[in-house]
């Protein structure tokens, strides 16, 4: 009588024999170790400032070119388990500090090959496991032991730490126009003195295809990327007073089915007057309330404004800008200082934010509608993106964000690090020094867990082009002789101070890619099987 | 030849199963489901990944034996059993899922070895009996109870605690979960309310920067324009449609002769909702917190009030709700005297990660409280909240039943001795089946040592040796790979979860044993399938 335990195929595993019993964990995890370091090693070459660029084809055709390891993960669908879980770390670190998603994940692959080892030599996983929680716990005293405070006015350290995000991704060239546009963007939204987290919502990224990454701006107001609508209508206002409505101007509905019954030819005309005279009546409220420009939010029940509505609504010198999403009403509001209205009873005075100018700009074949200068700003900003393509605003897009993350980072935690495959081999060192006050095993697995970190500069190195082994050792060699600094410069293609070279990085990014690593290589070591399951 | 062929009884498509057959087949199958979830126990053991069949299932890591057995689907009789048994254990007491499954199927494993000795099922299961009873006596005699003394009874709470969460993912971080947990559970005051305590999870970060808050946390945005800020806030809890009440029947529709009357019937309509808001206002509510979505105009309607206005709460937000502010659920406003209102000190927004969330503290049920955990991936975020719920359980049934043993297969050997000595005492084939269930009970600290990678044979025996000679608090110290004494690490398990492994886990043997006979029905019979022809 055949028994079939498990209804998922699993029928097969039901073998007693000790023999077995040991050998299939072991297989497991190393088919586990071997899918992550799959992973990690499809994206190692995109680490640092010469690494190369993946272009991932959609299912339905799109085509993204980019450097980001969390997006390249993100697109790239992987099937096993353990894979998967690489990717949602790089999701993690993206959360947690929004760059270096590409080096934790290199750094999880390493640690993970550093494991194999180790498991090969019959250490058991949870005395490894172990050791490398208490290797990271190290890690991060040390790396605190290596930062340079850092105080948010020194401009000049954020751009320094800003351009080095950027160096590493496409559009690494415009750096010198991005970087400061990412530092302006933050220290507008925050109170320095006060602030210890940034909610990146308050700044809003444009995108809009035409001229090229340099006219990329940051603007102290707001950007509709709609044009103006109505024909006649003002483009330009000058002492603006904004009103956003969330009602429709356009003939009227209600929420049961209504019909209008037309039984002869005067009644059309009466329809028709009457239409009129509501949208007319609608209209004069609003112009009453001196209100010149009006920002309509998108309807989908009905016609948010109709043509008719447009027509008067240019008559009477008012702009136009319809169709504003509903998410984007409150950023509408907190920048212009406007409520929202959402009945015309309620259209006052009180309830308009005001500017000194709004105005519709042509940006090569399409037009933008700006606000600028606006009375009492809330702290929020816009930042223009433009660019030649989709592709290449996508990855400005991108990369602006690592960079704004990067310093969203610094004003969590005020302190420095240098770049460059600096502390990466410091750290490996004076951990190495360290593992031998220990004894046992620990001891082993420590020693690996600071080899692997290697894998940081050896990347770096391996992906300018330089010899991974040579630059590794003299790096080595450098740190060993007390230089902390010592690191690749990759544009000069030598080993030399990185700090003098201002490329510095927040420490957050380095603390996090470390501990975030180690949990989830941790969490991969515990496994020791994988179960198919049914609904 | 009517004489050779056998009488069918059964319909067609049925089929048994009978004595030596039906007995092997429920073995294996106990057997198995044991094997599978064998290397998750104790403080070293193994995770498993389960993966689901459909692709875009997230997939899980777990150790928690009654998630690992909930998601395989099993299609033998016995395996069943001892799924349902370890479902009842998590409802039960929430912990010792595995050992239960465990220590059943090494049960049914000594049971195949007597009955192939020609012992009569029946004989095993009398010893059985005697057995366990000699054990629940031993183990009860064992019990300490610290319940009047609230400082060694929290010592217990955090020793429980640390032993519950050594076996999981928040191994390393059990210092901090633990007292983590312990908090929470004091805050309950022996009510056992779990549901007083809310897990968010919330990616990034890494799981020490997991943190308790009191009060409740909602994972909604208030309304534009309205205060973010709320202190001693009167809550209306409410399911309402708040777009239109529109009349449900169906094809209903209004005929009019002019544009202006629809625009009278627009204004009524809006008349009808603000009367609506008026009513919810005059319940004297500065906070509305609605299931269903609020519109635009409403919402304005309630910023003109300074009512904060929330919308879109889940079902599971606000039913918790209403137990933690003491608020009712209500859906019409027509009397706001018999209408309770909700009350909380401080409303306020904080940030977790990259969200706002909003923050009630001070609440009507002072116990409540919330725990944020923070992880790396989604997976570690969704065990941690497994292992968390398992400690809490663990920790709300200790308040009600304050007994502890201690653990770390201490009062498995202690109750194998108690037994083994029943066993010498006993004359006839009773002995046997005795001597077998002490055999089972000493394979639990087996298999902890085994899946901690140490000699467990050696181990084994010196523990054996220490509890022979009256030493009762030597159990294994698997942080060093020794035996050691575990009243002084600390190691302590609920009386309530060690009685109910070793009950349950006895009875789903004994019914697995008893079974002579498998008899499946024949599948519901089906039309024939004329399409394709």
């Amino acid at each position: 009588m055949p028994v079939n335990i498990s209804a998922g195929g699993g029928g097969d595993n039901v073998s007693r024999s000790e023999y077995k019993d040991k050998d299939k964990p072991t297989q497991i995890r190393y088919s586990n170790i071997t899918a992550a370091k799959a992973v990690a090693d499809a994206i190692r070459t995109a680490l640092g400032p010469r690494g190369m660029d993946k272009m991932i084809q959609a299912e339905n055709g799109d085509v993204t070119i980019t450097n980001d390891g969390a997006t390249i993960l993100k697109q790239m669908q992987v099937l096993h388990p353990a894979a998967k879980m690489l990717v949602e770390l790089s999701k993690a670190q993206d959360i947690e500090a929004g760059d270096g998603t590409t080096s934790v994940v290199v750094l999880a692959g390493s640690l993970l090959d550093a494991s194999a080892n180790l498991l090969a030599r019959g250490i058991h996983p949870t005395a490894i496991s172990e050791a490398f929680q208490r290797a990271a716990q190290k890690s991060t005293e040390i790396l605190e032991s290596l930062v340079t405070p850092l105080d948010l006015a020194d401009r000049e350290s954020l751009l320094k730490s800003a351009s080095t995000s950027l160096n590493s991704k496409v559009v690494s060239q415009y750096s010198s126009i991005l970087s400061p546009i990412a530092v302006d963007a933050v220290m507008k939204v925050i109170n320095p003195a006060t602030a210890t987290n940034v909610d990146l919502k308050d700044i809003k990224i444009v995108k809009k295809i035409g001229g090229t990454v340099e006219d990329t701006e940051l603007i102290d107001g707001l950007v509709f990327t709609s044009k103006t609508s109505g024909a006649g209508g003002p483009n330009k206002v000058e002492k603006a007073k904004v009103g956003l409505i969330q009602f429709c101007i356009s003939p009227p509905k209600t929420d049961m089915d209504n019909q209008v019954i037309v039984s002869d030819y005067t009644q059309m005309d009466r329809v028709l007057r009457e239409e009129r005279a509501y949208i007319l009546d609608i209209v004069k409220k609003i112009k009453k309330s001196g209100c010149n420009v009006l920002l309509i939010q998108k309807s989908i029940l009905r016609d948010a404004v109709s043509d008719l509505a447009l027509h008067f609504l240019a008559k009477m010198k008012i702009l136009v800008v319809k169709e504003v999403e509903r998410e984007d009403v409150e950023f509408v509001c907190k920048t212009l200082g406007c409520k929202p209205i959402a009945s015309v009873d309620h259209f006052v005075p009180e309830n308009l934010g005001s500017a000194e100018l709004v105005e519709e700009v042509q940006t090569g074949s399409s037009k933008i509608v700006k606000v600028t200068g606006i009375a009492c700003p809330g702290q929020t900003v816009t930042v223009l993106i433009r660019g030649s393509n989709k592709l290449v605003i996508e990855e400005a897009d991108r990369s602006l964000h690592d960079a704004l993350c990067v310093i969203r980072c610094l004003v969590k935690k005020r302190a420095l690090i240098a770049g460059g495959g600096a502390p990466e081999i410091e750290l490996s060192q004076r951990l190495a020094e360290y593992a031998n006050s220990l004894t046992g095993m620990e001891q082993y697995c420590f020693r690996s867990f600071a080899e692997a970190l290697e894998v940081i500069p050896f990347t770096l190195a391996e992906n300018a082009g330089l010899n991974p082994i040579s630059t590794v050792t003299e790096l080595r060699a450098r740190h060993a002789q007390g230089e902390k600094n010592a690191g690749i410069n990759v544009r000069k293609g030598a080993i030399t101070n990185i700090l003098e070279e201002s490329v510095v990085q927040p420490i957050l990014v380095s603390l996090s890619a470390i501990t975030l690593a180690s949990e989830t290589v941790r969490s991969i070591l515990k496994i020791d099987d994988i179960v198919n399951c049914v609904h | 030849m009517m004489s050779l062929n056998p009488v069918q009884i059964f319909k067609m498509g049925a089929e048994e199963e009978k004595s030596e057959t039906a007995r092997m087949s429920s073995f294996v199958g106990a057997i198995a489901i044991g094997d599978l979830v064998k290397s998750t126990l104790g403080p070293k053991g193994m995770d498993k990944i389960l993966q689901s069949s459909s692709t875009n299932e997230a997939l899980k890591v777990t150790n928690d034996g009654a998630t690992i057995l909930k998601s395989i689907g099993v299609d033998n009789p016995a395996a069943k059993v001892l799924v349902d048994i370890s479902m009842v254990q998590d409802d039960e007491v929430g912990d010792g899922t595995t050992s239960v499954v465990v220590f059943a199927c090494e049960l049914l494993k000594e049971a195949e070895s007597l009955v192939s000795q020609k012992i009569h099922p029946q004989t095993v299961i009398s010893g059985w009996r005697k057995a366990v009873d000699a054990a629940r006596e031993a183990l009860t005699n064992a019990a300490r109870d610290n319940g009047n003394d609230p400082v060694k009874f929290k010592e217990d709470l955090l020793n429980i605690a640390r032993t519950t969460l050594s076996s999981k993912i928040l191994t390393q971080h059990k210092e901090k979960f633990s007292n983590l947990a312990v908090d929470a559970v004091l805050r309950l005051k022996g009510s056992g309310n779990l549901d007083a305590i809310q897990l968010i999870k919330k990616l990034g970060g890494n799981l020490s920067d997991s943190y308790l808050e009191e009060g409740f946390l909602l994972d909604k945005k208030v309304g534009l324009n309205q205060p973010k800020r709320m202190e001693n806030a009167k809550i209306l809890i409410a399911n309402t449609p708040m777009d239109t009440d529109k009349i449900k029947v169906f094809g209903s529709r209004v005929r009019v002769d002019a544009v202006s009357k629809v625009a009278q019937l627009e204004v009524a309509e809006k008349e009808k909702m603000k009367l609506k808001v008026e009513k919810i206002i005059k319940h004297g509510c500065n906070v509305f917190i609605n299931r269903q979505l609020i519109y635009n105009y409403p919402e304005q309607l309630f910023s003109d009030a300074g009512v904060m206005a929330i919308e879109h709460a889940d079902f599971d937000g606000v039913e918790r709700l209403s137990l933690v502010t003491g608020g009712e659920i209500v859906s019409t406003f027509d009397c706001p005297e018999k209408v309770k209102l909700g009350t909380c000190k401080l409303i306020e927004e904080v940030m977790i990660g990259e969200d706002k969330l909003l923050k009630f503290s001070g609440v009507e049920l002072g116990e409540a409280c919330t725990v944020v955990l923070r992880g790396a991936t989604q997976q570690i975020l969704d065990e941690a909240e497994r292992s968390l719920h398992d400690a809490l359980c663990v920790l709300s049934q200790t308040v009600k039943e304050t007994r502890t043993v201690y653990g770390g297969g201490c009062s498995e050997m202690l109750m194998a001795d108690a037994v083994s000595k029943l066993a010498a005492k006993t004359p006839g084939k009773e002995a046997v089946a005795m001597e077998s269930f002490a055999k089972a009970l000493r394979q639990l600290p087996t298999i902890i040592a085994d899946n901690a990678g140490y000699d467990s044979a050696d181990l084994i025996a010196q523990l054996r040796a220490s509890h022979t000679s009256g030493k009762h608090t030597i159990g294994l110290d698997m942080q060093h790979g020794r035996v050691g004494d575990v009243a002084q690490l600390g190691i302590t398990e609920s009386y309530q979860v060690k009685r109910q492994v070793l009950i349950s886990g006895h009875e789903a043997a004994e019914m697995i044993l008893r079974v002579d006979n498998i008899i499946k029905a024949a599948p519901r019979p089906r039309a024939p399938d004329h399409r394709h022809h």
